[in-house]
């Protein structure tokens, strides 16, 4: 392979310590190497009046799996328009905030984004989750695997089975659906709806099992940490869009108990019911609290004004939410006594109280956050927003009065009062490069992706300077993937086949007697088909890289 | 021709299948083995009539069936290079039939975008009811293991389900230490014989329209002027079980099926307003999950879609096939069936491209068809199948080596030529 130099950028590697210093970067072989200044290359970009970063790294975004197919298939109005697009590279493949995965892989790609991860992958649909990564094209991508609503787990905890063999079922489970970690969803609260229990509070029992979602959420993260994952449990708390819910979400942090745990769109689990219409920001009580927790991480799941839909595993909520859909239709499901999905359609407004209200929330996190590394820019696309308005989002975040001009367009009781108001926090080109890549890498564990050091991936994105920073950000002028060209000024190069991030993890074999027995008892699949196989998976990602990461487990972790 | 993948030749008697998934019908049964008896093979631990007709069509292991074009027997290059011309000098193909794997699928896909084909399957017609609702008004699913442990009350609308789908009682009947008694009635059918637990029929008074709709009203609690008493009682029933399913079959759907697809939706979504319940629906036979799901996917719209370089375009009453043919609207049609000998490809003055079962080269021996013999997933090939939920995809295993390619291969190969004629004449890949 051949060796290139990025000559004269100004570059933000924050892993490195690096902040706008202008210096080269060299490439040989995928990966990042120094080169001598007079060392002869293959090619010499000049990229001097643009920012080097590291390839953009989205660690919660619902590309792949059964839930975002049918959100697909529900949607054909959201794949009228057909973009121009290069004949020789490009597929036909559409949609905005349900886009194929294709379109999912080129339009990211386009952005400087170069890896992407599932966060809700099924147990039960798991080699579905992994065919649509391995088919979205450019990317790395990996998946959570969603547990905490088995009926085999919440059996397990409920007759207070030895945590061992409960940390095993854990490590047989993200190895059985070659996952990057693990997702809790509504703890038990996706089982308790198929019980028809319609609210699960965190000290709450499920109604059939009578085990509470702390400690569902407790048992995990301890799990996760001495199994030695690197990503911290991922959680989707109780009790999300629900006004109130920050004393679930501040319940949930308690339940980790010191332990590492990252709260996913936040934005949806920071409600109070202050105010004339009893829903108010608990940005600042939620702030207060991760600040003093350094256990906890955070992404943010901005929204976004417009069209989108929404698809989550949580039935309980999505279901209560259903009649709020626009367009006015719904998908759900309960899905083989492993979890569920339900999926709404949904119109954020400016105008509407309650949606502009959540717009102030998800930038009063970012803002009030004083730890970049410990948040992460996401909107979970697409439930707040489709990933493509993430330029729009780096703007808000880098532009107090752009912010102000977005802020008087909204319901004028909102633009009135929020805390937003009074933030006068511009972020940096450096914290957007901890929000977008090294934060996401470190917390995932991918010691070479998010970072410009010598040896690591040459994943890489070049922006042209622009005080405009959504212009800048929509558009880079380069964009490598391990080394390779792939993107230049928001035309497609090259469509590498991306690989799969995913652990291998340490577990007592014995375990599997107990998952074989449940299976011929319950289930509807044979045992031995719960398994995807290293072989079974690289067929299914299409035959991308397979980019292993042993773990090794041991009390305390790693 | 690529080799495809396979397993090693079996001992010429015995157990070859232990970790068989059958490919015959949408549940993908994965618990029945499957043994060589004199070179045929023979399913072990069911009767199942699907997996047994199924089985019957893979005799003993031939010399690899010929290739043919226009009923003449040529090499497997030369068909692939009368197949390239002819796909090369259509303006519009149709891509028919689709009874393949996901890796068949995603290989048809990519070949459609260099031709700008139109994908339907041999089952549209009975998708498009389905998907209508799920466009207009959405869906409200459950699954085999949740049926299996939950559902105190099925109700099959006008299905006995059995009759295609002969394990799907076996597949969700209650598990031993199930805390509920499971009740099972059938509106407008039959109950198949055998059936365990409670067991009734509800006859229709009008047509399954009528029933269906008057269902509806009186799960929503709505007072009818001259209610079915039958119903009333169903009803009744409903929304006094905890967990109820209902089946239906969109295979056995009249015309105007969505109507009733519709109905099923409000019945569900009524009853979830104060207990629980979900619909099953018993399709995708012949692949048919799976050509839509890795269509859905890959280009964000189901079947019915048209790919290439314009970009898409959905017409789900436009883009049926037999419309497409009968008006010649299309100019060819690539028809791919390899999870068995059916679907036959539809007799047409156009010209054919069939990738199918090597039973199917007596109807493909007609002047303007090429004729690719191609592996059956599951038999003399691996591959990945959608069961009829749509949620869970199984991996199926070769019980033995043909010598056949797979339609990945077969499709691969198209590709490939496309792509260098494109590159003599156009001086671009």
């Amino acid at each position: 392979m051949s060796t290139i130099r990025l000559k004269g950028g100004r570059v933000y590697d924050p892993a490195n310590g690096v902040d706008g210093e202008t210096r080269d970067i060299g490439m040989r072989d995928g990966r990042i190497v120094a080169l001598h200044p007079q060392e002869e290359v293959d090619h010499e970009y000049d990229v001097s009046g643009c920012v080097v970063m590291a390839g953009g790294i989205d660690l919660h975004t619902h590309i792949g799996g059964g839930k975002v197919n049918l959100a697909r298939m529900m949607l054909p109005e959201d794949h009228r328009a057909n973009r121009a697009r290069d004949p020789l590279l490009e597929l036909a493949s559409n949609g905005c905030c349900t886009p194929g995965t294709l379109e999912t892989g080129y339009r990211y790609a386009q952005m400087g984004y170069t890896a992407a991860f599932e966060p809700a992958m099924l147990a039960a649909n798991a080699r579905h989750a992994h065919m649509e990564m391995g088919d979205t094209p450019i990317l790395d991508h990996g998946a959570y695997v969603m547990l905490g609503n088995e009926e085999l787990f919440l059996e397990m905890l409920a007759r207070g089975e030895d945590f061992e063999r409960i940390r095993d079922y854990v490590g047989w489970s993200i190895d059985a659906s070659k996952a990057m970690g693990v997702k809790v969803v509504n703890p038990g609260g996706i089982s308790a709806f198929k019980f028809n229990q319609r609210k699960l509070d965190v000290d709450e029992n499920h109604v059939h099992w009578q085990v509470t979602p702390r400690h569902v959420v407790h048992t995990l993260a301890r799990a996760l940490t001495e199994l030695g994952v690197p990503h911290p449990l991922h959680i989707h708390a109780s009790n999300l869009g629900v006004a109130g819910n920050i004393e679930s979400t501040l319940a949930t942090i308690d339940a980790l108990d010191g332990l590492p745990g990252h709260l996913t769109h936040i934005q949806f689990h920071s409600y109070g019911k202050e105010g004339p219409k009893k829903f108010s920001s608990a940005a600042r009580q939620l702030i207060e609290k991760v600040k003093a927790a350094p256990n906890v991480s955070i992404d943010v799941g901005q929204i976004i004004f417009g069209q989108t839909v929404t698809a989550s595993g949580d039935t309980m909520r999505q279901f209560a939410n259903a009649d709020l859909g626009s367009p006015r239709k719904y998908v759900g499901g309960d899905i083989e006594c492993d979890a569920g999905c339900g999926v709404v359609p949904f119109r954020y407004r400016e105008q509407s109280y309650v949606n502009a209200l959540q717009w102030a929330i998800g930038l009063e996190i970012f803002l009030l956050m004083d730890d970049p590394w410990r948040v992460v820019l996401t909107t979970d696309h697409p439930n707040g927003g489709p990933f493509t308005s993430y330029p729009h989002l780096i703007r808000l975040l880098m532009d107090k009065s752009f912010r102000d001009e977005q802020l008087a367009r909204l319901h004028p009781d909102v633009a009135a009062s929020v805390d937003l108001r009074e933030i006068g926090r511009e972020l940096s080109l450096y914290d957007i490069a901890i929000m977008t890549r090294a934060a996401p890498a470190r917390l995932l564990g991918l010691a070479d992706r998010g970072q410009l050091g010598v040896g690591a991936a040459a994943d890489i994105a070049v922006y042209r300077e622009d005080a405009d920073r959504e212009a800048m950000f929509a558009t880079p002028e380069y964009v490598f993937k391990d080394g390779r060209l792939v993107a230049r000024q928001g035309r497609l190069e090259a469509v590498p086949v991306g690989g799969t991030h995913f652990l291998e993890t340490e577990f007592d074999p014995g375990i599997e007697k107990t998952i074989e027995q449940y299976a011929q008892r319950h289930l509807s699949v044979s045992y031995r088909n719960a398994k995807i196989g290293k072989d079974e998976l690289c067929s299914c990602a299409n035959g991308g890289a397979l980019l292993a990461c042993k773990v090794h487990g041991g009390r305390g972790g790693k | 021709m690529n080799a495809p993948t396979q397993t090693q030749n079996p001992d010429p008697s015995g157990s070859i299948g232990q970790d068989w998934t059958c490919p015959f019908c949408s549940l993908l049964c994965d618990g029945f083995r499957v043994e060589s008896q004199q070179g045929g093979l023979k399913l072990v631990g069911s009767d199942c009539s699907k997996a047994v007709q199924g089985l019957a069509s893979f005799g003993p292991v031939p010399a690899a069936p010929s290739a043919t074009v226009d009923g003449r027997e040529v090499s497997p290059d030369t068909a692939l290079d009368a197949a390239a011309e002819r796909l090369a000098a259509s303006r519009m193909p149709l891509f028919g039939g689709l009874a393949t794997d996901v890796g068949g699928m995603r290989q048809l896909v990519r070949l459609a975008n260099q031709r700008g084909a139109i994908l339907d399957h041999a089952r549209g017609d009975t998708l498009m009811p389905v998907l209508r609702t799920l466009q207009d008004r959405g869906q409200m699913f459950s699954t085999l293991a949740e049926i299996r442990n939950r559902a105190d009350l099925v109700v099959c609308i006008g299905t006995d389900a059995a009759s295609n789908f002969p394990e799907f009682f076996r597949r969700c009947a209650p598990v031993d230490e199930a805390a509920f008694a499971r009740r099972t009635v059938f509106v407008g059918a039959s109950a198949p014989a055998g059936l365990q637990g409670e067991v009734d029929e509800v006859a229709l008074q009008g047509d399954l329209f009528d029933a269906v709709a008057m269902l509806a009203a009186l799960v929503d609690g709505r007072r009818l002027p001259a209610p079915d008493a039958a119903l009333e009682r169903l009803a009744q029933a409903m929304r006094a079980s905890t967990y109820c399913v209902v089946v239906f079959e969109p295979g056995r759907l009249p015309a105007q099926g969505a109507l009733i697809t519709e109905a099923v939706l409000r019945i569900v979504m009524s009853l979830n307003r104060k207990t629980r319940a979900g619909a099953f629906m018993l399709g995708g036979a012949d692949g048919l999950q799976t050509a839509n799901a890795v269509t859905t996917w890959m280009s964000g719209l189901p079947l019915r879609s048209r790919v290439g370089p314009l970009g898409l375009d959905h017409d789900p009453l436009q883009y049926a096939t037999d419309r497409l043919l009968e008006e010649e609207a299309v100019d060819l049609l690539l028809w791919v069936a390899s999870l068995g000998p059916k679907p036959v490809p539809p007799a047409t003055v156009l010209p054919r491209i069939v990738l199918g079962h090597p039973a199917l080269a007596a109807d493909c021996a007609a002047a303007g068809t090429v004729f690719i013999p191609v592996a059956t997933p599951g038999i003399n090939a691996d591959g990945h199948l959608f069961r009829a939920d749509g949620v869970v995809t199984l991996p199926l295993r070769a019980l033995r080596d043909d010598g056949l390619p797979t339609v990945a291969d077969i499709a691969n190969a198209l590709q490939a030529r496309l792509a260098l004629r494109r590159l003599a004449t156009e001086g671009t890949p």
